[in-house]
């Protein structure tokens, strides 16, 4: 049996800035069940950070939920006063960010704050337990509990972003939001720590959501895919759907735009134009400027984010036919 | 010179940064950012150059563009009226005028050009500095290289700024700005890492198409082999200021030979859920060139390593028949 953990609804999310309102995020729902990871993917700006961010509601002044709602483990988290979010952050959702160095104080040694972190939510711990336990975090994250004393910059890119994925589980989060936690970093790192996130997650069996532009890194660990474009959830089915048989226009230009070193060397497309400006997205399916099947519909009509196969949704008037392979 | 014929011959490049400590000390260690590599790009094709962050690739381009000075080693020109030149050997005027033959492109378009100047005089300033053309004829050649590099109506770009171009678009302005005197060899240094999946193709083929029909070719540097096998015919791999293999695009890319090629190669994801990776055997990080010993570089990572590894020096790069150099004692 499935327990959902995370459910988000309609969720639409503007940033007001001196040139105007900026549709950041416009009515995205999705799901993610105990043990699942979703791997958000789209180009910069399509809001999948953003949606990260609106989640543990830790967004910037200027920024507004106007729709929605999130709810996390039975819990509304749209509806929470500042106290309860605490509460939730860490615990109910922790996040990994890119820059690693940005998410840890240099003047504290890489042990004290996740001893920190813990000591913050669980007030009976004393800090020769918490060391304890961040020594077990190490471990988990296949990092020398020894460096444990160690400040962020003693470490490697590869190790600072292990810390900080330890600082993330230090306590025990039911969902792991992962924002693009390997982009900076080398190929053979980036290996390593996928490879270890994938298996910390299943092995605790958390949620996460992973954002990504690569879909090549989203393909490694997402057992569903969101594709994202321009605000708006393009098409969302679990991955092996998503890459074998797309239907939204966009995936398949994405999915064709990538190159890759296995197999032929497949002639690669590219679309024409550029990402929109959210300031002043274009009428109805943000994607008919760009779309080879657009039609004046779609210039009119914003479509709707329906199930169009079995668990397979999609935002689209005109979707691909599937073939059958 | 073991090729006459080829466009870029680099003989025994390399470049030490000294580590000064304390104002006046004088420095005893340095860091082999590049240490006698070896390469050759023919005409009208281009070499990719790979290798993660801190390998030497950067160096090795800024080398071959003589924005740095060389340590030591050649690097020869072929130049269609003096043939082969060693611009390594060039300098004040006669560097200048090189340049000529040898431009670059560079990973950052929001850096690499200059905000408060438009355009035309970002594309225009190498004919300037050349002394090519009255400013008519600048502005005619300057619009009908933006009209080839996709930035239409030219006229409506000419006079724009930077800011109000989009990243794709600025990397088309730089590679306008690139190609503006004819030059026989590009270096493009990361140029599409920076942008997004849907405009990063459109660039690629444009360099692609650029190359083709202006007779140019590209030292491609970057860290992502997916990328250099769409742009380049041969790849070389880095590896702490080294090239320890080289090789035609696809032969390197099915049968790498080198321990660390193969583990750099099953290390990129592949666009495919359904497809399990082989695990990589290699261990440890990177360690930083700093006087590094005299023995294979790769040799503290190495799963073949062993002691006649450890007590010779770095294995030369040698030919496995066609064309397929590597840098190991144990293939």
């Amino acid at each position: 049996m499935t327990i959902k953990m995370l459910s988000v609804k309609d969720l639409t999310m503007h940033y007001t800035t001196s040139r105007g309102e900026v549709s950041a995020v416009n009515n995205v729902s999705f799901e993610i069940e105990k043990g699942q990871s979703l791997g958000l993917v789209g180009e910069s700006g399509c809001g999948k950070t953003s949606i990260a961010f609106s989640l543990i509601r830790l967004l910037p002044d200027n920024a507004q939920i106007k729709n929605g709602e999130i709810i996390l483990d039975n819990e509304n988290i749209t509806a929470m006063n500042k106290k309860q979010l605490l509460q939730v952050r860490w615990k109910g959702i922790s996040m990994v960010f890119q820059a690693a160095m940005n998410a840890l104080n240099p003047i504290f040694s890489v042990g004290d704050q996740i001893v920190e972190a813990i000591q913050a939510h669980n007030s009976d711990i004393n800090i020769k337990n918490a060391r304890v336990k961040v020594a077990e975090l190490f471990t988990l994250v296949g990092l020398d509990p020894q460096l444990m004393d160690r400040y962020p910059h003693e470490l490697s890119g590869g190790m600072r972003q292990r810390a900080v994925i330890a600082m993330a589980l230090s306590c025990n989060p039911k969902l792991i939001i992962a924002d693009e936690p390997t982009t900076a970093l080398d190929v053979i790192v980036q290996d390593r720590i996928l490879n270890q996130l994938k298996e910390i997650q299943k092995r605790l069996d958390m949620s996460m959501i992973y954002i990504s532009h690569d879909i090549a890194v989203i393909a490694e660990v997402s057992d569903r895919i969101g594709v994202m474009y321009a605000g708006r959830m393009a098409e969302l089915a679990d991955a092996k759907t998503v890459f074998n048989a797309p239907i939204h226009p966009y995936t398949y230009a994405l999915l064709g735009a990538f190159p890759s070193i296995k197999g032929k060397k497949r002639v690669l497309t590219t679309l024409p134009g550029e990402p929109p400006d959210l300031l002043n997205p274009p009428s109805g399916c943000r994607f008919h400027p760009r779309c080879p099947r657009a039609t004046s519909q779609c210039q009119q009509e914003a479509p709707p984010f329906v199930e169009h196969k079995p668990d397979h949704f999609a935002a689209c008037w005109h979707p691909m036919e599937v073939k059958n392979v | 010179m073991s090729d006459t014929n080829a466009l870029v011959t680099v003989e025994h490049l390399e470049k030490k940064f000294p580590i000064s400590s304390g104002l006046f000390k004088k420095s005893n260690s340095f860091i082999h950012a590049v240490d006698n590599i070896n390469f050759e790009i023919q005409a009208g094709s281009s070499l990719g150059l790979v290798g993660e962050s801190g390998c030497g690739k950067t160096t090795t381009g800024k080398l071959v563009t003589r924005l740095y000075e060389p340590s030591d080693g050649h690097i020869f020109i072929n130049d269609p009226e003096m043939g082969q030149v060693d611009l390594a050997s060039l300098s004040g005027r006669s560097l200048k005028a090189f340049r000529k033959q040898v431009q670059i492109i560079f990973q950052d378009p929001y850096e690499s050009l200059n905000p408060r100047r438009t355009i035309f005089d970002t594309v225009a300033e190498p004919l300037v500095v050349q002394g090519l053309g009255n400013i008519a004829e600048r502005e005619e050649w300057v619009a009908d290289l933006l009209e080839e590099v996709g930035l239409t109506p030219a006229k409506s770009f000419l006079f724009r700024y930077p800011h109000e171009l989009s990243g794709g678009q600025r990397q088309r302005v730089a590679i306008a700005r690139a190609l503006i005197i004819n030059p026989s060899f590009i270096v493009a240094d990361e140029p599409t890492s920076m942008l997004d999946v849907s405009i990063r193709i459109g660039v690629m083929q444009l360099m692609i198409e650029l190359a083709q029909k202006m007779g140019v070719s590209y030292l491609y540097i970057t860290h992502d082999l997916a990328v250099a096998r769409y742009m380049c015919q041969r790849i070389a791999v880095m590896y702490i200021g080294k090239i320890i293999e080289k090789a035609e695009t696809e032969e390197l890319l099915m049968n790498p030979l080198h321990p660390y090629t193969q583990a750099l190669i099953s290390a990129v994801p592949i666009p495919d859920p359904t497809f399990q990776r082989a695990a990589i055997p290699i261990k440890g990080g990177v360690s930083a060139p700093i006087d590094p010993p005299d023995q294979c570089r790769f040799y503290p990572r190495c799963p073949r390593a062993d002691d006649f590894c450890k007590n010779n020096p770095h294995p030369p790069l040698e030919d496995k028949g066609d064309g397929h150099f590597v840098a190991c004692y144990k293939v």
